[in-house]
């Protein structure tokens, strides 16, 4: 049993060592364009992924202002698509799976929103739909894939993906779980940055 | 109707390297970053009203575009066919026009991707910024590079690399926000109260960048360095390099530099300034100095001494941060289409 947890950290530690981090560094600043201009940020992706979308929102909508709730007028505004499961079973059973993201997306989208794509595969038809409806618009995509990355890393602004062999979910998805915490991380220190500087007059 | 927003920003190192005379020889490079400080174009469709309104500093009402004193308005509706159905375009900045921070440029930049989006369609980072120097530089003849129209299109601090080819890369400078917390505290930032249009200065400086080749390429060299020090949060360098830059560049036109904006340039100096530079193509504009915080209030007095003795009075501090977002459509209402 020892010899399998060795063996699962080890290869977690050696994918983690390859991440792309220029892309992720990227990623965070087209968030920080985003809040500027006060958009809106949608989060998605198919199981595991949408788990992992509707963590995000709850940690950029909430943790990232935690330390001083009441001190920041203006938060993130994450939203995960779709936001209720009334919407994903009537896309699903009335248009299609491919349409569960791009469907309710298209409702919302501006062009000062940036759109979170989670697909470990990056090959999901639903996924690579709503990227594509955000490329249309010219909406930033930051995408979290796996593997060799798939459609959706071509199809991304910030292409973070996570490279592993084909099939490896239990990896991918717990980088992914990783990288969102550390851009919540990153945030959450700089609206604390922020607010010592405001208060020191800086 | 739509809204356009985009932001002005300030060059450090390698401004005029994005001239085609020395690009089109050896790549140019200049490092910029956009601030908190914006234009707004607005634009909305007047069906019932024949005629062609246009609101800046004045206001024009003609009944054809070609009509039109307004010399990028007229040449980028008339370029995009808009020419029969009534139009009202309004523009409004933070700034008043001709600071050295680039404010032309990102009008056109904000003015090209709101007639788009009037027309349907969508322009990208990349095609906003390549449609706004084809408007300035190929139709409206501006002696201008094309620094202006990518900074403001992409946003952000970035290296632009302008290529032989007329390509140009677009790499960010990805400094976390203490590096850029670090750099704001150092910067200050005087509009000297003194406007004159980028094309007068541009002129001369482009008739002579053979003579200069050798300055334009160690200009265009040290924008990797600079970048490099903003990544390291290194400001005293960064101002050498800003000061060493500002002396390279005083020396390519005659009309780069003027007694008065040499006299404020030496006052911030001799008042703890680390270096400085005069933004934009120069002989007036804004002056950015990079100083360690506890000079900052003796920099502000002996500036507003020297300006008051040579009457700038519009002498002026300017406060700003730095910002990521770039050209944005900030608003459509619900009769504009959407693809």
């Amino acid at each position: 049993m020892e010899g399998f947890i060795r063996t699962f950290v080890s290869d977690v530690t050696q994918v983690m060592a390859g991440l792309p981090i220029r892309e992720i560094a990227k990623a965070i600043n087209m968030i920080q364009a985003v809040y500027e201009r006060d958009g809106r940020i949608y989060i998605f992706g198919n199981g595991g992924s949408l788990a992992l979308a509707t963590h995000w929102v709850s940690d950029f909508n909430k943790t990232v202002f935690s330390h001083n709730l009441e001190s920041h007028s203006r938060r993130f505004q994450a939203i995960r698509l779709p936001s209720t499961e009334e919407e994903l079973s009537a896309w699903a059973n009335d248009v299609g799976y491919d349409m569960v993201f791009a469907g309710p997306l298209q409702n919302y989208l501006q062009e000062t929103d940036c759109v979170i794509a989670i697909s470990s595969s990056g090959n999901s038809e639903n996924i690579v739909k709503a990227v594509e409806l955000a490329r249309r618009r010219n909406v930033p995509v930051i995408g979290l894939s796996g593997f060799d990355g798939g459609r959706l890393n071509e199809l991304s602004d910030a292409r973070i993906a996570v490279k592993t062999e084909k099939g490896k979910y239990e990896i991918v998805e717990g980088i992914h779980a990783v990288i969102l915490h550390l851009i919540t991380k990153y945030f959450q220190d700089y609206f604390d940055h922020q607010l010592a500087r405001r208060s020191s007059g800086g | 109707m739509i809204l356009v927003r985009a932001p002005l920003r300030i060059s450090f190192v390698g401004g005029g390297t994005d001239l085609p005379e020395f690009y089109q020889k050896h790549p140019g490079r200049v490092v910029s970053a956009t601030i908190d400080k914006y234009v707004y174009v607005l634009i909305n469709p007047t069906p019932l009203v024949d005629k062609f309104t246009i609101k800046y500093q004045k206001t024009e009402i003609v009944d054809h575009p070609g009509e039109l004193e307004h010399t990028r308005l007229k040449a980028a509706l008339l370029d995009l066919g808009l020419v029969k159905t009534g139009l009202e375009v309004g523009s409004f900045a933070d700034l008043p026009a001709k600071t050295g921070l680039g404010s032309s440029s990102s009008f056109s930049v904000a003015l090209l991707r709101g007639l788009h989006a009037h027309l349907g369609g969508v322009l990208s980072n990349r095609q906003a910024a390549e449609e706004a120097s084809r408007l300035e530089i190929e139709l409206v003849q501006e002696p201008i590079g094309k620094q202006d129209q990518y900074a403001a299109a992409f946003g952000g601090f970035n290296v632009f690399q302008f290529n032989s080819d007329g390509s140009v890369d677009v790499s960010p400078v990805l400094a976390d926000y203490r590096k850029r917390a670090v750099l704001e505290e150092h910067l200050l930032l005087f509009f000297t109260g003194i406007t004159r249009p980028a094309s007068s200065v541009l002129t001369e400086q482009r008739s002579r960048v053979d003579q200069h080749f050798e300055t334009y390429v160690a200009m265009a060299e040290s924008v990797p360095e600079f970048a490099r020090r903003v990544l390291e949060g290194d400001v005293r360098g960064m101002a050498h390099m800003l000061h060493e830059g500002w002396t390279r560049k005083r020396s390519l036109a005659s009309m780069v530099s003027t007694s008065v904006l040499d006299a404020l340039y030496e006052a911030g100096l001799a008042s703890g300034a680390w270096g400085g530079k005069i933004l934009g193509a120069g002989g007036g504009g804004c002056l950015m100095l990079l100083a360690p915080p506890g000079s900052h209030a003796s920099i502000r007095r002996s500036l507003s001494d020297r300006a008051a003795k040579d009457r700038l009075e519009g002498f002026k501090e300017i406060g700003v941060r730095m910002v990521q977002s770039g050209t944005d459509l900030v608003y459509r209402n619900q009769q504009t289409p959407v693809r």
